[in-house]
């Protein structure tokens, strides 16, 4: 089964591809302006952010950047498409030949290229009286086309390509990562021949599509039945396949260059950007360079970047198995409260992490530290309660006089009254303080 | 069926007129460093239908000024009205319009040419007026010569084409018609410059409308095929600019003759694109039936209002795009454009300017224009369209008068340089007496 995949996202710009209109329309046709709506002498200018992050993108994938690339005008006929050509690229996408890695396998990236997005139709009314209705606001809005070679071999790797290449687009340019941010297009072809779903929208209808799809072709196969090359459409809400509308042929779009937008030259551009490191590329770090599980490592990054940077800080200084308790136990469990305040809690709770680890306070001392950290309130200090410690350590002395004999041949003799004071005191100290105070109150005793 | 203007349509052309007379008589206006301009129907204006000479853009008025108009009417211009012109620019004589035929100066049986046709008539008509025109392949050049006024098409890229409803974005350029050498340098400046809403514009070096041309090469390959009146008064303008010092030379420019191929391939192939838009959807009466397809419906709209050479022109767009024919037809188009851009640098290299008269013929009668096929009337363009392939700024003057009509002479110069053209426009005046057409109120 080989399943490749053409993924349209949004780029996250506030202004349209071509012209200053805002991104973000509040009501229908509230964001348009002569050159999104096509009107007769507007025409195009190019937004260098949305330029420069489908740049980043095309770089980010491995791909081979071009030097110079230009637009081009796919002339078709439809609706909700104003000038009745789309502005995207043809012969000179931003990149090709990448590839990206999805747990493990390598799936080669054919082409990533910008482009702006048509309108949207609505249709409304009663069934028979129905109505189109318009709105231009998604107009010139910029996308970034993804294309990738046939490489997935199952609905669930398309859904987990998906699923890590937006987790890694959210952090490199700000995507919203919500669902409706990606279109998909996914091509499938389980025996010879290769079936087209159009415009699947979101992550899990994709798997769902593709997986009713893979059902489709293979009880035609195994009837004996022969696959037609087509184009078909998910329903999502019957979870079915079904023959698009069109009549099958091989579109003409007729392309020629954008007269209007002249060549731009990325190479150099490209050459400067430097890529920010992306969640899952952190993750494979952080599982390498500390020799932990790679879903450990990846939930430490999901969760939170800044958690991560915790991580990072603690295991520098108190190695990463520990650093990762911490950081996967108390930290992210009253994460809620310490994010917020991190800037002036860092310091504490990397003290608190270091004690422990250096045995200087116990593990759960060190844990109601952290608590308290989250909550707002300081816990007591160590030095206050000393006279505590100090009057249960000559009570038990006294009580077990045969300890303060054995001890004077063994001195781990000790270790009998070490526990019981750690217990009194629900290891409210580190045992290596006891066990010196204890030390010395024996000490006088022989 | 025919229909009859109205008591009360009568009355506002009636009053039309009247505004207009009145704003065109009214010296104290002019003195307080005010003008008045017209403006070729695709130029979009605020207040103004834009029509295009089409059909399908029958009431259509623009939100948004064109650019060079905007920069007009902020220097103190009054933009008097729209000048009728060939559909999108489709044509040689203006008689492709939807809304009728402008009629020449000198000759109201014969053609204006086109295809700013209705802004020559106005330059020639109106002392001190300025129109604006645009040519896409010598649709400037042409009805200047046509109607003996002065045509001057910039460098592409020179004025902004925000607002111009597009024929071929990488040919189309607005350029001026004027009667006199001194309009040309007052309003060229004015409509020149970058402007961000037109990326094209953006990379131009700035205007220097100091210049003068020395030596002018002549190719051999202008001088077939010209009608012998329109050929006479051309060498008798080469001899007088030799007796003026200008120095005259002849040169070969094989490429000149793919031109004609070249351009129309390019020129519909973007047009093609353009038009696509006129679908019925915002523009062009609404009256089919909705309660179809919507490939049907636009159909139906573009059938009954595009006019035929648009068809034509659409469909011979089409066709160079289509894969399998892309390569043969639009990809090698743009390999000429190369060549014949190369052989103008190569002239350049020893001359100031190439001199060509701007069309092989004078303004043709009606009745002629009638029985010309298409093809005819596209080689008709063969000296005006290969300096708009290459994007140079040129210049057409009139340079003598056959039985009446004004004949026209094209100056091309390299990119950038229109203050050299202006410069031998200045000159030429002082050699050459203009005739503008007496008009009887």
């Amino acid at each position: 089964m080989k399943i490749g995949l053409e993924i349209h996202v949004q780029l996250p710009t506030r202004s349209k591809l071509f012209c200053g209109c805002s991104t973000a329309g509040e009501t229908p046709n509230s964001s348009v302006c002569p050159t999104c709506l096509g009107l007769p002498g507007s025409r195009p200018f190019l937004n260098r952010q949305a330029l420069e992050m489908g740049v980043l993108i095309a770089k980010f994938l491995n791909c081979k950047i071009a030097d110079r690339v230009w637009f081009a005008r796919k002339t078709y006929f439809y609706p909700d498409l104003p000038k009745n050509f789309q502005i995207t690229q043809y012969d000179s996408p931003l990149g090709t030949d990448g590839h990206f890695t999805v747990g493990g396998r390598s799936i080669g990236i054919w082409r990533v290229h910008i482009e702006e997005d048509p309108g949207r139709i609505r249709r409304v009314g009663r069934s028979g009286e129905e109505v189109a209705l318009v709105d231009y606001d998604r107009s010139g809005i910029p996308l970034v086309e993804i294309v990738t070679a046939p490489d997935m071999s199952s609905p669930a790797e398309a859904r987990d390509f998906l699923t890590d290449l937006i987790i890694e687009l959210r952090r490199l340019i700000g995507v919203t990562g919500e669902e409706q941010t990606m279109r998909v297009d996914a091509n499938i072809s389980v025996g010879e021949e290769r079936v087209e779903i159009k415009n699947i929208t979101g992550m899990r209808n994709v798997e769902k599509g593709l997986k009713s799809e893979v059902n489709r072709q293979t009880k035609m196969l195994a009837a004996g039945k022969r696959i037609v090359r087509e184009t078909r459409h998910f329903d999502e809400e019957r979870g079915v396949t079904m023959p698009g509308r069109e009549k099958e042929f091989e579109e003409d779009y007729g392309y020629i260059g954008e007269p209007d937008l002249g060549t731009y030259r990325i190479g150099p551009l490209a050459a400067s950007m430097a890529i920010p490191e992306t969640p899952l590329v952190r993750a494979a770090r952080l599982s390498k360079e500390w020799r932990m599980g790679d879903q450990a490592a990846r939930q430490i990054v999901l969760t939170d970047w800044a958690l991560a940077d915790m991580f990072e800080i603690l295991a520098a200084k108190v190695g990463g198995e520990a650093a990762m308790s911490w950081t996967m136990g108390p930290l992210s469990s009253s994460w809620k409260d310490l994010r917020g305040r991190l800037l002036d809690l860092k310091g504490g709770i990397v003290d608190i992490v270091v004690s422990v680890a250096s045995g200087e306070m116990t593990d759960s001392e060190g844990r109601m530290r952290i608590s308290a950290l989250s909550s707002g309130k300081e816990a007591e200090a160590p030095g206050e309660n000393e006279g505590d410690l100090d009057a249960i350590i000559v009570q038990l002395v006294d009580e077990h006089p045969e300890v303060v004999k054995d001890y004077q041949g063994n001195e781990r003799a000790a270790n009998f009254l070490i526990g019981q004071v750690m217990k009194a005191m629900r290891g409210k100290y580190s045992s290596k303080v006891v066990a010196e105070r204890m030390k010395k109150e024996l000490e006088k005793r022989v | 069926m025919t229909t009859f203007p109205t008591a009360d349509q009568l009355r506002s052309i009636d009053e039309r007129h009247q505004v207009f007379c009145e704003r065109l008589e009214d010296p104290l206006a002019l003195d307080q460093g005010t003008f008045h301009f017209s403006a070729k129907d695709n130029l979009c204006s605020r207040g103004f239908q834009a029509r295009a000479g089409s059909r399908i853009l029958k009431g259509y008025r623009p939100p948004f000024d064109a650019t060079p108009i905007r920069k007009l009417r902020e220097s103190g211009g009054l933009l008097l009205g729209k000048t009728n012109m060939d559909e999108f620019g489709f044509g040689t004589f203006s008689t492709n319009s939807g809304f009728g035929v402008p009629r020449n100066p000198f000759d109201p049986e014969r053609s204006c040419g086109g295809s700013s046709g209705g802004a020559a008539a106005a330059a020639s008509l109106i002392p001190q007026h300025v129109a604006l025109g645009v040519s896409t392949g010598g649709s400037i050049s042409c009805p200047a010569a046509f109607c003996g006024v002065i045509g001057l098409t910039p460098t592409y890229g020179r004025v902004s084409r925000w607002g111009l409803i597009d024929y071929g974005n990488s040919l189309d350029k607005v350029g001026l018609l004027t009667r006199t050498a001194r309009d040309l340098e007052r309003y060229l400046p004015v409509i020149s410059g970058p402007d961000p809403k037109d990326p094209t514009s953006l990379t131009q070096p700035v205007l220097d409308m100091r210049g003068e041309v020395e030596t002018v090469a002549v190719p051999d390959e202008a001088l077939v095929g010209l009608s012998p009146e329109v050929a006479a008064s051309f060498r008798e303008a080469l001899k007088e600019l030799e007796r003026n010092g200008v120095k005259v030379r002849e040169v070969k420019m094989p490429s000149l003759r793919y031109a004609i191929p070249a351009y129309y391939i390019l020129a519909t192939s973007e047009a093609s694109t353009n038009l696509a838009r006129y679908c019925g959807m915002r523009f062009g009466a609404m009256n089919q039936e909705f309660d179809q397809g919507f490939n049907d419906f636009f159909a139906q709209t573009r059938s009954e209002d595009f006019g035929p050479e648009a068809k034509r022109r659409i469909l011979l767009g089409t066709f160079s795009r289509m894969v399998g024919f892309r390569n043969r037809y639009y990809m090698k188009a743009l390999q000429v454009r190369q060549l014949i851009i190369r052989e103008y640098r190569r002239v350049f290299d020893s001359c100031d300017a190439v001199l060509t008269p701007t069309m092989p013929f004078v303004a043709p009668r009606f009745d002629e224009i009638a029985r010309m096929r298409p093809l005819e009337m596209y080689q008709a363009d063969f000296l005006t369209v290969p300096p708009n392939l290459a994007g140079m700024p040129h210049l057409s003057l009139p340079c003598g008068y056959s039985h009446g009509m004004p004949v026209g002479m094209q100056a091309v110069t390299p990119q950038w340089t229109e203050g050299s053209l202006v410069g031998l426009a200045r000159f030429w005046e002082e050699e050459f007496h203009y005739r503008f057409p007496e008009v009887m109120v």
